[in-house]
């Protein structure tokens, strides 16, 4: 067992060590990688709900975008008059101090993990009682509106959009931001993975599995599933609000529909990526999220036009021949490798058993 | 778990390899080439405007590379675009700067289509110090930003209609008229809506209504039954192409009457053509028209650039295609005073522009707006089923007279 872990450490250290490194290597690429660890946070949340609990939210995209626009309120409200900032037309102009900048981000990502963790618990204690596809209707609806709201609030830039305070201009590194960025996000993704793997090491992943698996008798076993369902689902916007409040600030300006509440490419996209990989796997929403970023950004420019065509031949594909996606397929195809062994023993003691 | 960690490692290497070897570095010049950068977007709600935008640039990117191509220091060089889709989405736009300037090495951009994609686009430019000449975003707050790479060939959106209401405000002897308005929750159209709220306040004219229609337009039937009971004086509808085509469709459908319809991208959604007679008498706000008097040496006039655009691509230039045109003209020039590739060099050329083209005058402002153009309205006016667009204001330009007001649906054959 000691041996698997020493294993593992060097596994860890050697990713995390990978990670550090990858924007001083790949210089070019900080956004795309600070992307592919928002990606993979949101695949990684999403697995919780949709993975191990069975509940297929297309809702977590709510929480998201409220990060986003709560991140970039809070910096700009800290200091500055946030209606006259994003007032439409935008007379005036506003300029961020360093040490403003950092502060206003820092308190900004602490509302954004907060409130769209309150907020799941209010909305999951309504709609969590909702199974199967009701459920994932239900949730459909929730990132749609908030859009379409979020579209009609004047403080918040309303259509015309909001602009989020530009990277201080005393930085005059123009690596800086890209690299901010990136650290930021991998920080997170870090986090994120600590934290699920911690619960997949746990009894909270045993109850999240039976509720998936059998939801009245885990109830008759005494498991109040709503109070597990809504717990699970705050962990998640937790996380979800933090990738957006970094989103917003690297992408620089949030569009309410196209951006922030962005149902049809990242609401979806988080669904697609934990399938792709293995939904209810650990590092299948990893190398799912990974894989799908690498596609998208290598493939898409190559078939201009076509993009979309190819993603759904993409989605066919999946469903139709990975439908437990790669880690699952993988798994059925070489159990051995996945130190499926303990099956062996087990099956061993069946057999002497009888 | 050792065999997953294995798979991993693997996978995590292959990826590496991949991108070592996808990091292929373009120069800003390259042999004979100047590359320029741009993200339009081909799919998406924008796409049709996308499509107008690039046609615009190739076009120009054509014409100058025939006649001779861009002379910096003794030696000529042609332009070449590298372009991407940006999905008509202000996220993907913004990422795809990123990659332009980072890993194809662009050190010029062109803008996208749209004020939305352009707020997302600038302060990536901005931060990298990199020139970008912009023909589709319009929004005022692009302007008010500080921004000092920008530079944008058209005038402000918020000065698309406010002739319109002080033409009927003029029609009205001089009196206040009463409003109805309905806009997309879009940059560009909420600041549409600005202009038309500065001139109502400065008329004394009164919003009766005030509508947000949605970004996929297609549906303003709500907006219309409304404007079908209280009657205002004007229709005031902004919302892109879709929201032209919309507006038209449910006007005709619903026969809702009003004295006057004043909208945005007429040209661009071929309304002349796509809907003929029911789109006579809209008024429509436009950057450009193929019978301005300007000149150039590239494109000739107006009449000609429309000539050769339609030999080309089969249809007739709206003016997204024009202003996009005129970008390059402005790169060329800006290069060619700078004599030089210094992206600074660039810059500073670029803020003393002060060139005639085919579509219009080119100053830049402090905020890098264009000064030195006006807009200008045309009305759809037919002859049996035959409609074009011609030009009613500024009367320095126009070659019809302003039709008021549209007569009642019971009277149009």
């Amino acid at each position: 067992m000691n041996k698997v872990k020493q294993k593992d450490l060097i596994l860890y250290s050697g990713l995390i060590i990978l990670g550090l490194a990858a924007p001083y290597l790949f210089s070019a690429f900080k956004v795309q990688l600070t992307y592919l660890c928002v990606l993979i946070v949101l695949a990684m949340t999403w697995n919780l709900q949709g993975g191990e609990m069975g509940y297929n939210t297309f809702g977590n995209i709510l929480f998201y975008g409220l990060g986003m626009y709560l991140t970039a309120s809070v910096q700009v409200g800290m200091f500055f008059p946030l209606a006259e900032w994003t007032e439409s037309g935008g007379e005036k102009t506003f300029v961020h101090t360093t040490a403003q900048y950092f502060q206003g981000i820092g308190v900004g990502l602490l509302v954004s993990a907060i409130i769209p963790a309150i907020i799941a618990g209010a909305i999951g204690y309504a709609i969590l009682g909702l199974r199967g596809h009701y459920f994932a209707i239900c949730t459909l609806g929730l990132g749609i509106a908030a859009g379409e709201i979020a579209g009609g609030i004047e403080i918040i830039g309303a259509g015309q959009g909001f602009t989020t305070p530009p990277f201080p201009a005393e930085i005059v590194d123009t690596e800086a931001r890209g690299k901010f960025f990136y650290f930021l996000s991998f920080a997170l993704l870090i986090g994120t993975f600590v934290f699920v793997k911690y619960i997949y090491g746990s009894r909270f992943r045993l109850i999240l599995n039976a509720i998936r698996d059998n939801e009245d008798k885990a109830e008759a076993m005494g498991i109040q599933t709503m109070k597990y369902k809504i717990v699970g689902w705050m962990c998640s916007a937790f996380f979800c609000g933090l990738a957006g409040g970094i989103m917003g600030g690297l992408i620089g300006y949030i569009d309410s529909t196209d951006v922030a509440f962005d149902g049809r490419e990242m609401g979806v996209f988080m669904v697609l990526m934990a399938i792709l990989g293995g939904k209810g796997t650990l590092w299948g929403p990893v190398i799912g999220a990974t894989l799908f970023h690498f596609f998208k950004e290598g493939l898409w420019t190559l078939i201009l036009g076509w993009q979309y065509v190819a993603l759904g031949v993409l989605i066919v594909v999946i469903v139709v021949y990975f439908p437990e996606g790669l880690m699952g397929w993988l798994r059925e195809k070489y159990p051995e490798r996945f130190g499926e062994v303990i099956d062996e023993k087990d099956r061993k003691a069946q057999v002497e058993l009888k | 778990m050792n065999k997953i960690a294995k798979l991993f490692v693997t996978f995590i290497s292959a990826i590496t390899l991949a991108l070592v070897s996808f990091t292929s570095s373009f120069a800003k010049v390259e042999g004979e080439y100047i590359v320029l950068g741009s993200a339009i977007s081909l799919t998406g709600k924008y796409s049709s405007n996308g499509v107008h935008t690039q046609n615009g640039y190739n076009m120009a990117v054509d014409r100058i590379n025939k006649m001779g191509g861009v002379e910096v220091q003794g030696k000529k060089y042609k332009f070449e675009i590298i372009y991407y889709d940006d999905e008509s989405n202000p996220k993907r736009a913004a990422q795809l700067a990123e990659r332009l300037i980072k890993q194809d090495g662009v050190h010029y951009m062109l803008g996208p289509y749209s004020s939305g994609l352009t707020k997302a686009i600038a302060p990536v430019t901005e931060k990298y110090k990199i020139p970008m000449v912009e023909a589709n975003g319009a929004s005022r707050s692009l302007f008010t930003k500080g921004y000092k790479y920008l530079f944008a060939v058209l005038s402000p959106a918020n000065q698309y209609l406010e002739v319109a209401i002080d033409l009927a405000v003029e029609k009205n002897g001089g009196k206040g008229v009463k409003i109805a308005q309905a806009f997309e929750q879009d940059a560009f159209s909420q600041d549409v809506r600005l202009g038309i709220l500065d001139a109502a306040k400065r008329t004394g004219s009164e919003i009766i209504i005030d509508d947000k229609l949605p970004k996929e337009l297609n549906d303003m039937a709500a907006t219309l039954a409304k404007v079908k009971a209280v009657k205002p004086d004007v229709l005031v509808v902004s919302g892109h192409t879709k929201g032209a085509l919309t507006a038209i469709r449910q006007i005709s459908e619903m026969k809702v009457d009003v004295p006057m319809l004043a909208m945005t991208h007429c040209d661009a959604a071929k309304l002349s053509k796509q809907h003929g007679k029911k789109s006579e008498f809209a008024l429509c706000a436009s950057q450009w028209h193929k019978n301005l008097s300007y000149k150039d040496k590239f494109f000739g006039s107006g009449k000609k650039y429309a000539k050769d655009f339609q030999k080309e691509f089969g249809y007739d230039p709206p003016y997204q295609s024009a202003e996009s045109s005129a970008a390059l003209l402005v790169f060329k020039d800006a290069f060619e005073r700078a004599n030089s590739f210094d992206r600074d060099a660039v810059r500073d050329a670029l803020v003393d522009t002060e060139m005639q083209t085919f579509y219009g005058n080119i100053k830049f402002g402090p905020g890098g707006q264009n000064v030195a153009k006006p807009m200008i309205l045309f009305q759809v006016r037919c002859k049996g089923d035959d409609c074009e667009n011609r030009v009613v204001a500024p009367t320095k330009w126009a070659s019809d007279k302003f039709y008021h007001p549209i007569p009642k649906w019971s009277e149009r054959s």
